[in-house]
């Protein structure tokens, strides 16, 4: 570095910028002035820490005692440090300059080594040569297929499982089979027979047929050949008595039939098809079952039909029952059992009339005999405890309340099963009863009579007769609401049939009526006019309403059962086929359930 | 229930127990009572084994009837009563160390039972051991049940059939304590039973019955 080139001369400035002090309102800063001689000295002299001075002895009595080796060994290292010759302020700009002339002359000499090219050369870095895609693509390809093959392999290892799994289905071990059996019937094995129990007698039935079946194993079948595919390898064998299938026809007529008809009700209904899924005994079981149920209810009824003395007696004639429950009207109870094998056996079949039989009440007699045998299972018939006899609480107190004959046979139960449908046919019938009005046109004018007796004149103009009757259809509307009352258990609270609130009718009159609920939390009001058409009202209770303000009067919480505000009914919203349909829906949803 | 009176109806002049029975449903049958099936009372007796010999043996009587098919009841001779279900023979069963049945004791009653409008009547043949012993009749009258009120009215209906060997008021209406005008049950009934047959009981064989 010493002679390398001409000097270079570098000159530096210090930035001596004021500190402002202040700034004026127009402007003008004052600097704070710059620190005099005597004031720098001053300035520096305070940095100066005289408590430790060069004297070792003077710092060993006055600073705190320490270790002695250690701080021996400090000492001379800070002395070293404080006395070495103070850094004038230019001093680390001097040393940088002096590095980086250091550097400049370094770069100078490698470039002019460099250019001279005899010491020292340039050469490029080797690149390395790209690999040429024929390369890249076998190797991708190579990759690929190793992925491939592991995929490859697992797909097979599942499609062996699944079609293993479609093979065991197949073959429909027979063991699996008997589980699935096993798992929706009773079974139980006897000897080396495996029976089986299709009865409602586990489920409280009295009646004394066993309904025992059979489970054998199907060996007809010839491995060589395909399975077919329905085949099953295990097969029931139900009761002769139960085979086929079998239901209750239940039907009204008004014309008694011809003596001979009687007894010879055999029609039958196609069985609907099983799901796709089920198994072929499966299906077997479940009319067997039917059939068993449907022999019970017969017995009970035709049982009850000898037993029970009602005013006109009751017909029982092979496999139907009948009984007139109004006079005029005939009610036929019939066991349709059919064995399966004759099915095209009418040359003309009848057709079935479809208003003939009643599937309401087949349904119905379905159901109370399944609460029948609920009923002989329940709680409140089985002994606690269970040494005590059999019967319902009441009658445990008939013994030590010396009851007689009167009273116990109050406590039983006295209704019967064909009591009961038979209550339910009148109320169809009564139900599908309509207004009757007896019209008689004569030559001049047309005379009305009515159910009540009022007998009504009427002139040709049609006018008249088409009013008359659509004040008759809102009357009746408002009768049929009063008698679904009665039946449904709700009260009638006021019935009127000439209204005289509310807008005026130009024909006839409105009528209303209020029902309240058999608990009394509901209310039903009907006003129904020919004109005005129908407006149904339903009352909630007050703790329902959310209207209703809190009130300092009402404290009692009692007062919240009380029914409060109205609400109406968008009536042609309502689900029904009709008036009294949707009325009976309202109702039915509107009573609580027990 | 009502109020009962039971009573032994002597033989007629020269007549067994059937006949005489015969003639008691004759006449019922011309007053136009209805018949309406059997009845049956019956009276079992048990001696209390109780650790002093010495003492008397009290006797307990297990009765039935057919009017309470589903009761049975069990009292002492002018002693407590108990009316209970008829689980109650089981449990004497049970009972046997501290209650001993007297098998040859068993009275019975047994007869037709008829019906005239709030009446009901029972006449039945007293046997003991398969012998008959004598006639028993008993007429309830359904509707009231306190015996001051009807008693007149009974004694009535009484005379129209049994004739002059009508009974007078039932002790056990005139023991009570309360008097006449409280209800009676089925207690009294048994408990007039139980004197009637405590009273053929002593009673010897009567001569000329027929088995």
């Amino acid at each position: 570095m010493s002679g390398s080139g001409p000097a270079v001369r570098v000159s530096i400035e210090s930035s001596c910028e004021k500190q402002v002090q202040e700034v004026s309102l127009d402007g003008m800063e004052t600097y704070v002035p710059p620190l005099s001689m005597s004031q720098n000295l001053a300035k520096l002299a305070q940095r100066i820490d005289f408590g430790q001075g060069s004297d070792s002895d003077e710092e060993g009595v006055e600073t705190e005692p320490r270790d002695p080796q250690e701080w021996g060994k400090q000492e001379p290292e800070e002395d070293e440090v404080k006395f070495q010759p103070s850094l004038w302020p230019w001093d680390s700009v001097r040393n940088n300059l002096r590095s980086s002339l250091t550097e400049m002359c370094v770069l100078y000499d490698v470039l002019s080594v460099v250019k001279e090219k005899k010491y020292m050369a340039l050469d490029p870095v080797s690149q390395d040569p790209s690999t040429p895609q024929v390369f890249q693509l076998i190797s991708k390809k190579k990759s690929l297929a190793t992925a491939a093959q592991l995929l490859l392999k697992g797909a097979d290892k599942l499609s062996k499982s699944v079609a293993e799994n479609q093979e065991n289905r197949r073959q429909r071990d027979f063991n699996s089979e008997l589980l699935r059996l096993r798992s929706q019937w009773k079974l139980r094995k006897v000897g080396d027979k495996i029976l089986g129990d299709l009865s409602y007698r586990s489920a409280g039935s009295l009646f004394p047929h066993a309904g025992t079946f059979e489970v054998i194993k199907n060996t007809d079948i010839d491995l060589d050949k395909k399975l077919p595919e329905d085949y099953c390898p295990l097969n029931v064998q139900i009761p002769s008595d139960l085979e086929g299938s079998a239901y209750i026809k239940v039907s009204i007529q008004k014309q008694a039939p011809d003596i001979g008809d009687l007894g010879t009700v055999s029609l039958f209904r196609r069985q609907p098809k099983a799901k796709a899924g089920t198994q072929p005994w499966h299906v077997k079981l479940e009319a067997a079952q039917n059939v068993l149920l449907c022999k019970e209810i017969f017995a009970q009824l035709s049982r009850e039909a000898v037993q029970i003395k009602s005013q006109i007696p009751h017909i029982v004639v092979k496999n139907q029952i009948i009984s007139q429950p109004f006079p005029g009207l005939q009610l036929s109870i019939s066991l349709c059992h059919s064995t399966g094998e004759k099915k095209n056996q009418r040359a003309s079949p009848e057709k079935p009339k479809p208003d003939d039989h009643l599937y309401v009440l087949e349904h119905n007699l379905h159901q109370l005999m399944r609460e029948f045998h609920k009923q002989t299972l329940s709680s409140i018939v089985m002994p606690h405890p269970a040494s005590a006899p059999f019967g319902h609480k009441r009658q445990r107190m008939a013994g030590p309340m010396a009851y007689d004959k009167a009273e116990i046979s109050n406590l039983q139960q006295n209704e019967g099963l064909l009591e009961k449908i038979i209550k339910q046919a009148k109320h169809i019938f009564l139900r599908s009863r309509s207004i009757q009005l007896q019209l008689n046109i004569g030559v001049e004018q047309i005379r009305v009579v009515h159910r009540d007796g009022r007998v009504i004149t009427l002139s040709h103009q049609e006018q008249e007769l088409q009013d008359f009757l659509l004040s008759q259809m809102s009357q009746h509307q408002v009768h049929a609401v009063q008698q679904l009352a009665k039946v449904m258990g709700w009260h009638v609270l006021s019935f009127s049939n000439h209204v005289g609130l509310g807008s005026v009718e130009s024909i006839g009159n409105a009528s209303a009526i209020t029902v309240a609920s058999s608990n009394g939390e509901y209310a039903i009001s009907v006003r129904n006019g020919p004109e005005s058409g129908c407006k149904v009202l339903v009352q909630f209770p007050r703790s329902q309403s959310k209207e209703l303000p809190k009130s300092d009067v009402i404290q009692d919480g009692k007062w919240n059962h009380l029914r409060g505000p109205y609400k109406e009914v968008h009536w042609s919203k309502m689900e029904g086929r009709n008036f009294v349909y949707k009325m009976e829906l309202l109702m039915a949803a509107l009573t609580p359930c027990p | 229930m009502g109020v009962t009176c039971v009573c032994q109806v002597p033989l007629a002049e020269g007549k067994s127990v059937q006949q005489t029975i015969d003639i008691l449903h004759k006449k019922l049958e011309q007053l136009s009572a209805v018949k309406q099936g059997n009845f049956t009372v019956d009276c079992e007796t048990y001696h209390a084994t109780g650790n002093g010999a010495t003492t008397p043996t009290k006797l307990l009587y297990v009765m039935h009837n057919s009017e309470t098919p589903l009761s049975c009841l069990a009292l002492f001779e002018g002693g407590p009563c108990l009316t209970a279900d008829g689980n109650f023979d089981v449990l004497m069963i049970k009972l046997k160390s501290h209650f001993q049945n007297a098998k040859g004791h068993k009275v019975e009653s047994r007869g037709s039972r008829y019906r005239y409008c709030d009446f009901l009547i029972k006449v039945g043949a007293v046997t003991m051991s398969s012998s008959a012993r004598g006639i028993s009749v008993e007429v309830e009258y359904c509707p009231c049940v306190v015996p001051g009120d009807c008693w007149n009215l009974m004694k009535e209906f009484m005379q129209s059939f049994l004739g002059p060997s009508i009974p007078e008021l039932p002790s056990v209406f005139a023991t009570k304590p309360e008097g006449l005008y409280v209800p009676a049950d089925c207690v009294d009934t048994m408990t007039q039973y139980l004197e009637l047959f405590s009273k053929v009981r002593k009673q010897q064989v009567l001569p000329g019955t027929t088995r």
